[in-house]
């Protein structure tokens, strides 16, 4: 399998008033088109950092500072990337949430309070399909002339125009910024609806027509984390990130939106890259994990191998550490805490709290090794 | 709606009612003769001061003169302002267009200049625009505003000979004068009334005299304002939604415009509406410095002649325009806000 998305020594720093938190140390992991690979690690480790930085959604004080994150867009031409890294802003805006999408973890706060849940899922469509919902527009108006009122009559012309042409038109641009002429894309707007209730349709949301005009707090965590989910999926991304989809929900709506990801899976989206705490949730829908452990990447295996034989003496102690059914007496606990990333510890980031740390962990910081097939690991042990 | 409205109008009542029984508490610490001491205008008449206190009541019980002022003020009665030489009523009606109008031109100017600068400030966070915008709201929130005043009126009236203080010029005055049948005061206001009567040159004149006291009161009042919507925009920005709304693919003109601006506006509203509502009693430096003959003139000539009637009167003005001016503020929270429902 081709990968679809790659990154390469990532790294990224915080600069804070405490000292440069170096959050990613050469974060580099594969996400192969038309797999589920999931991204583990315990809370602070870099897992939504290394996807902000994908997705170069890094807010101020954080900064990518190296590395490439390659994106091969075409399936047909393999060895063609483009490094993401490289690309400008209005490229990367080109790109965010159309060929790559991401999902929030708490439905709650990733969305706008003041919005209607209708018009956060709309905003997919009028930055990516302009053109499209145009063409639709002018089609209806066809048919029946005055179907947008007053802003559809008068905008004709630029509806034509974003409908024939690319809707980044300089002249809809200047548009766009004007007081009264910014109502041209009223029936983009109508349209972009349209199809919003169509995909919180196929979402599983009971009378959707409905729910558009909802405000967020007048839906339940399930709900808003099906509309995070279809601003996301709008315009069927070739990439979609989960960041802790399921984390904050309650567990028969996890199993829910984990079911509908599993669904998605066979239909609309191609690869997933799933973040997540939860050793369960991966061992039910990943191909592949990254384990990664405060900044570094340190396993890279197929599912049940890192289950099986996990490597990495961190991969064993965070399986070990799940709860178990028969199991009695205490929890099997990692010793000692998450390190102050503002200064790691020297050589293999995990030593400090590793049993079977050697000489070599405190002075030199372990490469990833090919283990078997498709099973990295990065350690002195081996 | 409407009931929430009426509900909240009627507790206006009782707003007024604690307003009139702090402020006539605090009459009532100064001595009978005292306060029958501001109707006498020369030490000629000291003599008289028994009479009056009898004459007017002013020895008996607390309650009783309270109910008695109270049934006056209920009948529109507040009483006679020595300051102004006419019924309190009569006077507010002249002093208080003035303060309107000032603001009328201010408080937009406030609203519009304070959000726009707090939105560039907060979004260009630390840049050489943050921190302008940050000098120029210590030095317009620090400046005494008499000082600032002063320094305006020597810059433009006494060097350039623009601007003159005053409300309106005297050669207009006196036209004004001669020809009352050709201008109506329907409000008040020189401007409005200008414009209303088709006599630009009323209008041009008071908006000339306008200029520097808007100037002053926006320079002086802007600065919270804008540091207030300056920190609502870092707050929002900071939030999961425009990182959502960044992840869908939105330029930074529609998340600052469209996302994180209506909820920065939420605490903005508070403290314009609080502004606004305190505006209204006047600025006492503003007005003084610029001979605006206003509340703020008309309170500080109340104040230190002691012109009791005035002061009572304008307290209870103070507390009505303080709650009409949370229930707007409230109604604007329920419309800018879909979380808060009126009930």
């Amino acid at each position: 399998m081709s990968a679809i998305l790659q990154t390469r020594n990532l790294i990224t720093n915080f600069y804070t008033y405490e000292g440069v938190v170096k959050a990613l140390n050469n974060v580099s992991i594969t996400v192969r088109r038309g797999e589920t690979f999931g991204l583990v690690g315990e809370s602070g480790c870099g897992k939504s950092v290394t996807v902000r930085s994908i997705m170069r959604v890094i807010s101020a004080p954080g900064k990518i500072e190296g590395g490439q994150v390659l994106f091969f867009r075409d399936e047909a031409k393999p060895d063609e990337a483009e490094d993401l890294l490289q690309k400008n802003e209005a490229d990367m805006q080109a790109l965010r949430g159309d060929t790559i999408s991401m999902i929030f973890q708490e439905p709650n706060a990733a969305l706008n309070p003041v919005m209607t849940v209708g018009e956060q899922v709309a905003e997919s469509f009028l930055f990516h399909r302009t053109a499209s919902l145009a063409r639709d527009a002018v089609a209806r108006m066809q048919d029946e002339p005055g179907a947008y009122g007053l802003s559809g009559r008068l905008f004709k012309s630029f509806l034509q125009k974003a409908a024939g042409q690319d809707p980044r038109l300089p002249m809809l641009k200047i548009a766009d910024r004007l007081p009264l002429l910014r109502r041209w894309r009223k029936p983009l707007l109508a349209e972009a609806l349209k199809r919003s209730v169509k995909i919180i349709g196929q979402l599983g949301i009971a009378n959707p027509e409905e729910i558009i005009g909802r405000y967020p707090h007048q839906l339940s965590g399930g709900m808003k984390q099906r509309i995070v989910i279809a601003i996301a999926l709008a315009c069927q991304p070739d990439l979609l990130i989960a960041d802790e989809a399921t984390s904050n929900l309650d567990v028969t709506i996890q199993a829910q939106i984990l079911d509908l990801l599993h669904q998605l899976k066979k239909t609309t989206i191609q690869s997933i890259l799933l973040i997540t705490h939860d050793l369960g949730v991966v061992a039910e829908t990943c191909d592949r994990v990254g384990v990664m452990y405060a900044g570094t990447v340190c396993e890279v295996a197929p599912v049940r191998a890192l289950f099986e034989k996990p490597l990495h003496p961190y991969s064993a102690a965070l399986l070990n550490s799940v709860p178990k059914l028969h199991q009695k007496g205490e929890l099997a606990a990692i010793e000692g805490s998450v390190p102050n990333l503002v200064t790691p510890p020297t050589g293999c980031r995990f030593h400090p709290r590793c049993d079977k740390a050697l000489e070599i962990c405190l002075q030199k910081n372990p490469e990833l090794k090919r283990m078997a097939q498709d099973h990295f690991v990065a350690c002195h042990l081996y | 709606m409407a009931a929430y409205i009426i509900r909240r109008l009627f507790f206006l009542l009782f707003v007024l009612f604690g307003v009139s029984v702090l402020i006539f508490g605090l009459m009532m610490t100064f001595s009978p003769e005292r306060r029958a001491a501001a109707y006498i205008t020369s030490p000629q008449q000291a003599k008289d001061i028994p009479r009056i206190v009898e004459q007017l009541g002013l020895d008996d019980p607390v309650y009783l003169q309270y109910l008695r002022w109270v049934g006056r003020v209920a009948q529109g009665n507040l009483g006679w302002s020595l300051v102004a030489s006419s019924t309190v009523w009569d006077a507010f009606w002249r002093y208080f267009p003035t303060t309107l109008e000032l603001n009328l031109f201010a408080a937009p100017l406030v609203i519009l200049v304070g959000i726009w600068l707090g939105t560039l400030a907060g979004v260009n966070r630390d840049t050489w625009l943050d921190h302008a915008t940050r000098i120029f709201a210590i030095v317009g929130w620090s400046l005494p505003t008499f000082l600032f005043a002063l320094v305006l009126l020597m810059v433009f009236y006494g060097y350039f000979n623009i601007f003159s203080p005053g409300i309106i010029s005297d050669s207009v005055q006196l036209w004004l004068a001669d020809h009352p049948d050709q201008f109506t005061r329907y409000t008040g206001m020189y401007t409005i009334d200008g414009l209303l009567n088709g006599n630009l040159r009323v209008f041009a004149d008071a908006l000339a005299h306008l200029v520097l006291p808007v100037i002053t009161q926006v320079i002086v009042v802007v600065a919270l304002l804008m540091r207030v919507m300056r920190s609502g925009m870092i707050e929002e920005m900071g939030k999961d939604y425009v990182i959502t709304a960044r992840a869908k693919g939105a330029d930074f003109r529609t998340i600052y415009h469209k996302h994180a601006r209506k909820n920065a506006l939420i605490p903005v509203i508070t403290v314009a509406g609080q502004l606004v509502a305190l505006s209204m009693e006047g600025s006492i430096a503003v007005e003084v410095i610029f001979n605006r003959q206003g509340m703020g003139w008309w309170l500080a000539g109340s104040a230190t002649q002691l012109d009791m009637p005035v002061l009572m009167s304008v307290c209870l003005f103070i507390g009505v325009v303080f709650v009409v001016a949370n229930l707007i503020i409230d109604l604007m929270y329920a419309a800018i806000d879909p979380r808060i429902r009126l009930e």
